[in-house]
């Protein structure tokens, strides 16, 4: 499907080395449109919404930055550790967002699943449900997203 | 089928038209001539090439403005104050400024364009900012993640720096990356090391940068950086100073204890390093080694979450209790924090707990 300008220029700002070494889409080929509608019909079958989902994966990084490099046990399934680093990252939708270099390590230990955000991916979620191309290191299924957050 | 073609002719001609019109109006209307940059009140006054940015304006002559992001208006560093002619604020701009600074006419320089005759104020401390060319003569691998890199200037060019300011480098183009990237690193050397200086510099995962300078940069390659900049600085009016860090952020704190040494004062100082595990720490057998030296420096590694091979017997847990633990009145004591923000933060807090005062709190957030 044809997408905008806007939207062709935010997919440039996606690529490897725009705003990061190895961007935001992953091997990835679809139009970012396309790849953003396929994430919001799967939340919608899901009966869940963006937010929600980037409420939780929120919640749970700011348990883990309250003990900055230990990890935080939740509820006994949940293990959380956050990493920062130097510097702060806009967002690539170019709307005047940006988030300290902050990554979260989350384990589910009832499923052992393990995943990983960023502070950047709860902003892009939350704001333009955007969960990464396919093959990007942050990128999170939104199903898969879902489960290990205990929303379904 | 003739109409189509006369249709598709016609369309492709007025498409073109419009294009040629459209270049030669941009030709004319972007042209904005000489304008004049008054800095200081007639201090200096540069004449420049209109259009371009303010930040990029004044570095091609010479007078750097501190910018982490290369001037993209992420960092929100390199505010200048505009007294004239600087046009409205762009919505860009707005998140980094307070509503005093608007008032003021602080702006992000490199959001704005000269288009006529500006009137600026540039602190005195930012002229003494060079830019240098140095080449790269040693890379030390002091964790998994963490290299030290040794710069040193081409023709013999020596630095004035002050403990703790950083520097910033310039990347070239690699891989995918087709533009050039400017980042911030603290100088971990000390000041008498004039003819070159050390940066500490801990991999970013998908860092522009850092993925540059840990995967790209050898040892004879030359690097383009300015500096020094900042105001995490060694305050003299104290004799009892508390260092400290975490992960790179040991860079600017060796650069202080090595100087306080090396001038002789006469210092209480406490190092508390804050580290995961035993493969993150760096520089223990330095410090230790400055701990024989010196009765009145004291180095504490404390690590968050020692593996069970690390055989760890010294402090462990939140770098904020072990802080506690080491720090008890602070009242006339001086504090240098140099690492996350979160980090930073929860320490400022146990300081002015423990009664020191915030205006003796100086610290270096990573961001």
């Amino acid at each position: 499907m044809k997408q905008s300008p806007r939207y062709n220029q935010i997919q440039e700002n996606m690529k490897p080395g725009a705003f990061t070494a190895h961007g935001f889409l992953g091997e990835d080929d679809r139009a970012l449109k396309d790849i953003i509608r396929q994430d919001d019909a799967d939340v919608e079958k899901l009966d869940l919404s963006h937010a929600q989902i980037a409420g939780r994966m929120q919640y749970f990084t700011e348990l883990g930055k309250e003990l900055l490099d230990i990890p935080v046990v939740v509820d006994e399934i949940y293990e959380v550790l956050v990493d920062d680093h130097r510097g702060e990252i806009p967002c690539p939708f170019a709307d005047n967002q940006k988030a300290i270099k902050t990554n979260t390590r989350f384990t589910n230990k009832k499923l052992g699943i393990t995943i990983y955000w960023s502070d950047l991916n709860i902003h892009m979620i939350r704001y333009h449900g955007f969960y990464e191309g396919k093959g990007s290191f942050f990128r999170n299924d939104p199903q898969k997203l879902a489960k290990a957050l205990g929303l379904i | 089928m003739k109409e189509i073609l006369v249709t598709i002719l016609s369309i492709t001609g007025i498409s073109t038209v419009l294009a040629v019109l459209i270049i030669i109006a941009e030709k004319f209307l972007n042209n904005y001539g000489e304008c004049e940059i008054d800095i200081n009140d007639g201090e200096k006054k540069l004449v420049v090439e209109g259009g371009s940015s303010l930040l990029s304006s004044l570095a091609s002559n010479k007078i750097f403005i501190p910018s982490a992001c290369g001037g993209k208006a992420t960092c929100g560093l390199c505010k200048v104050k505009v007294l004239d002619g600087a046009g409205p604020l762009l919505p860009t701009e707005e998140p980094y400024l307070s509503q005093e600074e608007r008032k003021e006419g602080v702006r992000l320089s490199c959001q704005v364009k000269i288009k006529k005759n500006l009137r600026v104020y540039i602190p005195e401390e930012l002229f003494n900012i060079r830019e240098y060319i140095s080449t790269v003569t040693e890379i030390k691998d002091m964790t998994h993640d963490i290299k030290e890199f040794r710069f040193e200037f081409k023709d013999g060019e020596d630095i004035k720096f002050k403990a703790g300011q950083y520097m910033q480098i310039e990347t070239k183009p690699y891989a995918k990356v087709r533009e050039k990237a400017t980042r911030a690193y603290s100088v971990s050397s000390v000041p008498s090391d004039n003819k070159a200086v050390e940066l500490i510099i801990r991999r970013v995962p998908g860092g522009l940068c850092t993925t540059y300078m840990h995967d790209y940069v050898k040892v004879g390659d030359e690097v383009r950086m300015t500096g020094p900049y900042g105001d995490f600085y060694m305050r003299d009016d104290s004799d009892d100073y508390v260092f400290m860090a975490g992960g790179s952020g040991l860079a600017p704190i060796k650069s202080l204890v090595m100087d306080i040494m090396e001038r002789n004062l006469d210092k209480k100082m406490i190092f508390i390093f804050g580290a995961v595990s035993k493969k993150d720490l760096y520089y223990t057998d330095f410090f230790r080694e400055v701990e024989k030296k010196n009765r009145n420096f004291r180095y504490v590694p404390a690590l968050s979450r020692p593996e069970p091979e690390d055989n760890w017997e010294g402090e462990t847990g939140l770098v904020t209790e072990v802080l506690k633990k080491y720090v008890e009145g602070g009242k006339g004591k001086h504090a240098y924090l140099c690492g996350s923000p979160g980090m930073i933060n929860a320490c400022v807090n146990v300081l002015v707990d423990s009664e020191f005062d915030k205006k003796n709190i100086y610290y270096d957030k990573f961001s």
